[in-house]
């Protein structure tokens, strides 16, 4: 067998943002290998500079790490690295060359240089105290900070130092410096070949550079920051934890303003960067939080708060935080020099010029593609569109140009994390149709406890980093005198290849098969624990780094670590491994829309079998009501291809006129029953199933609809202007109203695509007739990312955009049938009359009805506004609250086609690599049930987070779903008498660890 | 209006009236059994029986001031495995209600096809004084009513003198007899719609006025003169029990013999976690607590015991005091018991037994709260 | 290692001696939060007492109150929890059980006249080194100005 007549099994990953790492995880879920490449040398990308997240503002990042196998991927917050047994990760490196065909690319990569090993590289530090060169610009985004060689992130993992290759003048002195020898300073040559089924380009953006914005005086005047910087100047981990001091002077401001849009939204890029609304309403909060009498003031143009429960945020941000928000684009920022504060010009009403003073001014910047990215994709050989992103289809926000390979994330588009979280997860389904066959993951049971073997104690003296603090000989001296202890072990570097080789190697020669590890916080690779019972303790960061003035006492305190760990180990109970749960190799799609059928398709094409279940007689959906896109593309001829392969694929099996009225068990294996019209009922199983039942338009109660003829709704014009019915010919005057039913009281969301719907009609119409009058009454105009450009070109067709405030709507009123639209302009206060031929509304987009029983029915939640509740808003936008129910479409949120066919290939793919698992098993260190011991008071079922445990009624014990279990000790914790405990936890042998610390 | 009904009986026959009333229960089939207290053939002292014949009520002695169980613990042996399928009436004294519906949230027991008859309460004694009393006097459920009514209460146990429940909450009968005149009746009342239909199937029409406020003012007051006494008993308990000195001074009497858990109502754990292997140790361990200290007490870990008691069961302790008579030692663990209780269900908004509807404190968290802890 | 044996006569022997107190103290560290922003404190070589022995945990949720009494009555002089900040819980909500059963086991510890103060309870989330390493100072000179745990030395506990 040659391997060239075989797909790759491997994914080329370029980027290891958070776009990168989630698509990375997601192939190593399914089963394939991943090179996660980057050009830093660290993982993270630029979601690590940030410290808190909307809508909740916590951080959230651990939570895509995969919940099944755990034991083998890192157990460890993602901001420190990412360990998979199938990623490698290749940072430091460049993509130099792309040949061959989807399947079989043949990449070259070669490493940045000057370089430091990642391999050798301990993070000491001592080639940072020998760096002669200061540079300006670092992670905390402080001016004034560190070496050419520095250390990027305090937490990364690998903690390899990195070279600034611009500042570095190659002095050499890092070099002689460095106790490994990991630093270089040339190339070699050669480079890497590395053979791969698919690529995926997940590079991500760069701030836009705000100097380039001349007007606003950035690094001119000290108090005008960046919102990166404002993020990271306040940050837990940044120069000023919990304060924010104003640049200049160290005071606390008491008033800032944000100036939205800096770098977008103009002639050069006509673009919107679609997060920087949100992230300017999160900062403003966090302020406000710290500091509520400082006054915080949105300077902006369009509100752009259209993500699910964003518009809640921002009301709340407006009306309980005080906020802000003035519409209005600044022209230009001056500072008063006497003391730093800067004056803001502006008109106001009636046209004046007032001043505003201010004490900080934040520019939240936009999202522009990175320096590289060009050269990128010329390697890569795709194209990019007009501003210079990657460029995709209008019905696949993840397939390139090029077949093969993919792109996620803000390398395509700007966007936020959540976006690109369902973008990444949709771009790991697309490439594992080009990687060879799939195969579930081995699982290695440990080996049982051979008591009379003893533990083995490593001890790492990290190159003289620990020994410099606490003596080594001591706690070895220790350790070969405490009870159990084979042998110990001193090494100058364990993390050294070579020496990780030769303790393995007499680890597994002398038969024990538990061991402590006395190291750093650089993990072992993963590959240790599977069959030896690892106790790792941090000798370096925990200690010999924080209690440098004290060697004589860390050394104690070493010793007890040691003999805690010791303690632990020694009283480690073997339990046999969890045998896991097998799944059912099939997943049921409720609903047969746009989103149910591009997921069933993406499932079954991955080799599995899929029963799709519509509740109507027909498939189609929405979908079957657009006519085009905003780009002129035609969906109905991809609507039409979709049903047809649905029913013509031999693995997907369709139910019209069917309903799910029941479901029970849990992830891998559901029993679903279904009801047809006839209200027969069918039972079938499902590994996973997929909530894809879509939304409604809302009937409008406002503005005369139904009441004149004249008044109609969007989707109405769009399909009279297709049919016919409609002749735009005739057509004197059009007026249309946005937010008609959303962004109110009663539904405080934005509908989200309706904007483009009216600037697509309204571009047709005047296509169609350019005589035609276009007035559009709008509160924000929505069209964030790219559909700006429409905007533009709405607005240069002479198409009318006239504000609205809620408060005041335009008033419609009938006489002769002749209609007439009146509305005051918030800005001019002139009141402004139509008599349109047409009235066009944009009706919410709402969730049926039913979504509360069937919410019911699935055992999961529906947020305020009715849609289906995810289990995390920003870093699981996929999963629903239920493990293995997963949501996509309309169902979930509005959003328009290309952005549910992207969410159907995430929920797709996630579902795909649950059910490509043959067994289901959590990580070792699952819960248990002593039965024996069990009372069956159920406080340990109220105390679990994950509804892993149930109550096993004919015993009257509980019972653990260790498929769902994640081992966070909860339920332990709440039991009285230890009936439930963690496999690798047990209140004795805490005890013991206790006695052995005090 | 729930129906309540005062039924009448003759001079010094309370105890016959009560019983009669229990009868006619049985007799009209309106309930297939009562698990109520008789009395033991030897004469006084009583214990609680699942009584079906009707004819063995007339031993029955619901008032009589004593308790060497909880009735609540009986009726979780009686429902916990399987729920009863024939309606059983329980008779059950304030706290012993309370601790049954704390049990029921806890899974212990089952509230299915169970008829709570909640009867008020003046007091018990220990087994010593009542054993005392049925010497001195053939009623001692009168006797000792008499004398608690004249302020008399020095043969009530702490528990009881300090008791705020007199009355029963979240019966579906209640039989009342503070505020009323018990040498000429008692009161029966229907607190929920299946106390209505037994009441209703007895044929018991409000007849006479029935003295409902005079009750709630008696109970009122009753409770309020019970508070005054748990004042008196923290302050007289105060130094005592609290500081490391004081505390391991009143458990230095401690034996590990663990019968206030076993007496405890809600200690329902199938197996102590001080029972359990989790404390075998091997003797080396002994030793290097030795070591550490000099000297090891043992048994050891009598402090921890209670501390970890506390933290299991004081949110939903219900006051009864019988681990207090439980303790061969006479280690002051009632007013330890009681007031920490009281401190953490005060901290929760909690009180135990007041309704089935009210979720265990350690079960649920708010998002909002307790920001005290773990603040710097 | 070895354990000091400080001279102890009786059962209410003194055993403060010249030498400021070194308390004994116990964390219970998450893995997510807490224990991550202890690692960030030693890259960033903040320095603070070694008098902390740290637990980890793989939530604060799974830190029953027995540990802490346990802790408590083998001598330890103080017990932190560290956890990730409300809302931040990597398993969901395991902090705000940990909230309430703190809160419950420091009630009972002060009705008892025993000393509360000894129990921490602090959210450090992952970014938080410097937070991390000033609580240690904190809390570690708070104990030391506390003295000894009283129950330290007892042979009858």
């Amino acid at each position: 067998m040659t391997t060239e007549n075989r797909n790759s099994n491997a994914a080329l990953v370029i980027g290891a943002g958070i776009a990168g790492i989630k698509v990375a995880l997601e192939i190593a879920e399914s089963g394939a290998r991943v090179y996660l490449c980057d050009r830093q040398p660290h993982i993270g990308g630029t979601l690590v500079q940030l410290d808190k997240w909307f809508p909740d503002n916590h951080c959230g990042l651990c939570k895509i790490l995969p919940v099944f196998n755990r034991d083998r991927t890192g157990q460890y917050c993602l901001r420190r690295g990412l360990l998979h047994p199938n990623i490698e990760l290749l940072l430091h490196h460049q993509v130099k060359k792309v040949e061959g065909k989807p399947g079989r690319f043949s990449v070259t990569l070669k490493p940045e240089y000057p370089r430091v090993n990642p391999e050798l590289c301990t993070g000491c530090g001592i080639c940072e105290a020998a760096c002669p060169v200061t540079d300006d610009a670092n992670f905390n985004q402080v001016p004034g900070g560190h070496r050419a060689i520095f250390l990027h992130h305090p937490l990364a993992l690998p903690k390899t130092y990195s070279i600034d290759a611009e500042r570095c003048t190659r002095c050499g002195a890092c070099v002689d410096a460095c106790p490994t020898r990991a630093i270089s300073m040339s190339a070699p040559d050669e480079g890497l070949q590395l053979k791969v089924g698919a690529i995926i380009l997940s590079t991500g953006f760069e701030n836009f550079d705000a100097t380039t914005a001349t007007q606003y005086g950035y690094q001119r005047y000290p108090n005008v920051i960046t919102g990166l910087e404002l993020e990271r100047r306040p940050g837990g981990s940044g120069p000023f934890p919990g304060v924010l001091y104003r640049p200049s002077d160290g005071a606390i401001p008491r008033s800032i303003a944000f100036l939205q849009c800096v770098g977008c939204r103009d002639r050069k890029r006509d673009y919107c960067s679609s997060a920087c609304c949100m992230y300017a309403i999160k900062e403003a909060t966090m302020i406000k939080e710290m500091y509520p009498d400082t006054d915080v003031n949105i300077f902006f143009m369009d509100l752009r708060a259209f993500g699910k429960g964003h518009h809640r945020y921002y009301d709340k941000a407006r009306d309980e935080l005080g906020v802000r928000f003035t519409r209005q684009r600044v022209p230009a920022v001056k500072q008063d020099f006497r003391t730093g504060d800067l004056l803001i010009m502006a008109f106001d009403q009636s046209g004046e010029v007032i001043t505003s003073r201010f004490d900080m001014v934040v520019l939240a910047t936009g999202q522009t593609p990175s320096r590289e990215f060009e050269e990128t994709c010329q390697i890569l050989g795709i194209k990019t569109n007009k501003w210079g992103f990657a460029a995709t289809g209008a019905f696949s926000a993840v397939d390139t140009t090029r077949e093969g390979i993919f792109v996620c994330g803000t390398a395509s588009t700007p966007q936020d994390i959540a976006d690109t979280l369902v973008e990444a997860t949709a771009a790991a389904g697309r490439a594992m149709g080009f990687l060879g066959s799939e195969k579930a993951l081995p699982v290695t049971p440990p080996r049982p406890g051979e008591e009379e073997a003893g533990a083995a104690v490593i001890l790492c003296n990290c190159y003289g980093q620990v020994g410099q603090t606490i003596n080594l000989r001591e706690i070895a001296d220790f350790c070969h005198r405490a009870p159990g202890v084979a042998y110990v072990e001193e090494v100058v570097h364990l993390c050294h290849p070579e020496t990780w080789r030769e303790v393995k190697a007499r680890l597994s020669e002398s038969g024990v098969n538990k061991a402590v590890i006395a190291a750093c916080s650089l993990l072992p690779p993963p590959g240790l624990y599977e069959d030896t019972c690892i106790e790792l303790i941090n000798i370096r960061e925990q200690l010999a780094w924080v209690h440098r003035d004290d060697g004589l006492k860390a050394t104690e305190k070493a010793g007890r670590l040691v003999n805690m760990a010791l303690e632990k180990i020694h009283s480690q109970e073997y339990v046999p491994p969890p045998e896991g749960e097998s799944v059912v190799p099939g997943a049921l799609v409720i609903g047969g829309g746009l989103a149910g059928l591009s997921a069933a398709r993406a499932i079954a094409e991955r080799g599995f079998g899929v029963e799709v279940v519509e509740k109507s007689d027909a498939l189609g959906g929405n979908a079957g009501h657009v006519f085009s896109l905003l780009g002129g593309e035609n969906p109905r001829e991809y609507l039409e291809n979709l049903v047809d392969e649905v029913k013509n694929h031999p693995r997907i099996h369709l139910r019209l006129n069917t309903e799910v009225v029941g479901v029970t068990g849990h992830i891998g294996n559901f029993k679903c029953t279904l009801k047809d019209e006839r209200s027969e009922t069918a039972d079938i199983e499902a590994g996973a199933i997929i909530v894809a039942t879509g939304a409604g338009e809302s009937r409008p109660s406002e503005y005369l609809y139904g009441r004149a003829g004249q008044v109609i709704t969007q989707r109405e014009l769009e399909a009279g202007l297709a049919s016919g019915r409609i002749d735009a010919a005739a057509l004197r005057s059009v007026a249309m109203v946005q937010c008609v039913g959303s962004r109110d009281k009663d539904r405080p969301y934005c509908s989200r695509v309706c904007c483009s719907q009216a600037l697509k009609n309204a571009l047709n119409l005047k296509l169609l007739n350019p005589e035609t009058e276009i007035t559009v009454f709008y509160r924000d105009i929505m069209s964030y990312g790219f559909r700006e450009e429409y905007y533009t070109r709405a607005r240069e067709a002479g198409v009318l955009f006239v504000r609205y405030e809620p408060e005041q709507k335009p008033q419609v009123s009938l006489e002769d049938d002749v209609l007439e639209i009146r509305a005051t302009d918030p800005v001019t206060g002139n009141v402004v009359i139509i008599r349109p031929d047409r009235l066009v509304l944009s009706p919410a987009i709402v969730p049926p009805d039913d979504n509360t029983a069937l919410s019911r029915v699935l055992g999961i939640g529906l947020t305020g506004d009715g849609f289906f509740r995810e289990m995390e808003a920003k870093f699981l936008p996929v999963d629903s609250p239920r493990a293995g129910i997963f949501l996509c479409g309309l169902a979930s949120r509005p959003q328009d086609i290309r952005e549910t066919i992207t969410q159907a290939g995430a929920a797709a793919q996630q579902a795909a690599a649950l059910l490509s698992r043959s067994r289901l098993t959590g990580g070792k260190a699952v819960s248990l049930v002593n039965e024996r011991r069990c009372s069956g008071c159920e406080l340990c079922i109220a105390a679990c987070p994950y509804e892993a445990r149930v109550k096993n009624v004919e015993k009257g014990v509980a019972r653990v779903i260790e498929a769902l279990c994640q081992g966070c000790g909860a339920c332990a914790a709440a039991c009285p008498n230890g009936a439930a405990s963690l496999r690798e936890l047990k209140d004795q042998q805490l005890f013991r660890i206790l006695d052995a610390a005090l | 209006m729930p129906t309540s009904v005062l039924i009448e009986v003759g001079e010094g026959n309370l105890r016959e009236g009560v019983n009669s009333f229990l009868r006619s229960i049985l007799e009209k089939k309106m309930l297939d059994a009562l698990l109520v207290p008789l009395e033991l053939p030897s004469g006084g002292m009583t214990a609680p029986a699942l009584v079906s014949d009707p004819a063995m009520l007339g031993n029955a002695n619901p008032l009589a001031p004593i308790m060497t169980v909880s009735t609540a613990r009986l009726a979780s042996s009686l429902t916990k495995v399987a729920a009863s399928q024939r309606k059983v009436g329980v008779v059950l004294r304030p706290c012993e209600l309370r601790a049954l519906i704390e049990l029921i949230k806890l899974k212990q027991a089952s509230r299915e096809n169970l008829v709570f008859i909640g009867v008020d309460c003046y007091g018990t004694c220990s087994v010593k004084d009542y054993n005392r009393l049925c010497q001195e006097t053939p009623a001692p459920a009168e006797e000792l009513l008499k004398r608690v009514k004249s302020g008399d209460e020095s043969l009530l146990r702490d528990a009881c003198r300090v008791c705020e429940y007199p009355a029963p909450i979240n019966a579906d009968i209640a039989i009342g007899l503070i505020g009323t005149d018990t040498g000429k009746g008692f009161l029966v009342r229907a607190d929920s719609a299946e106390g209505e239909s037994v009441l209703e199937g007895l044929g018991l029409k409000p007849g006479v006025a029935v003295p409902e406020k005079e009750r709630e003012k008696a109970v009122a007051e009753l409770a309020a003169s019970r508070t005054k006494n748990k004042n008196e008993l923290y302050s007289r308990f105060e130094v005592e029990t609290t500081g490391v000195d004081n505390l391991l001074s009143v458990f230095s009497a401690c034996v590990n013999c663990h019968n206030c858990r076993v007496a405890c109502p809600l200690c329902y754990c199938r197996e102590c976690f001080f029972d359990s292997a989790t404390f075998d140790w091997e003797a080396e361990k002994y030793l290097g607590w030795a070591e550490k200290r000099g000297a090891v007490r043992l048994p050891a870990d009598s402090l921890l015991f209670h501390l970890t008691r506390l933290n299991h069961m004081a949110t939903s302790c219900v006051g009864c005091g019988l681990c207090q008579e439980a303790c061969p030692n006479d280690v002051p663990v009632f007013p330890i018991f009681r007031k920490v209780g009281e401190e953490l269900q005060k901290m929760f908004g909690y009180v135990p037994g007041r309704s089935l509807e009210d979720e265990l404190p350690l079960s649920v968290f708010r998002e909002e709260e307790l920001g005290e802890v773990g603040e710097s | 290692m070895e354990d000091k044996k400080e001279g102890i006569t009786g059962e209410y022997g003194e055993t403060a001696g010249k030498e400021e107190f070194e308390p004994s103290l116990v964390g219970f560290f998450c893995n997510w939060c807490t224990s991550t922003a202890a690692d960030l404190a030693g890259t960033t070589r903040l320095q603070y007492p070694p008098n902390i022995r740290p637990i980890r945990v793989m939530c604060s949720g799974a830190v029953d109150p027995v540990y802490v009494l346990r802790a408590l009555c083998s001598g330890a002089d103080g017990v932190i929890i560290g956890g990730c900040p409300p809302g931040d819980c990597h398993y969901i909500s395991g902090n705000y059980k940990t909230r309430r059963r703190m809160a419950a086991l420091k009630t009972i510890l002060k009705t008892l006249g025993l000393d509360d103060d000894r129990v921490w309870v602090r959210w450090i989330s992952a970014s938080e080194g410097a937070k991390f390493a000033r609580t240690m100072r904190e809390f570690t000179e708070a104990m030391r100005k506390k003295g000894p745990n009283p129950l330290k030395n007892r042979w009858s506990i």
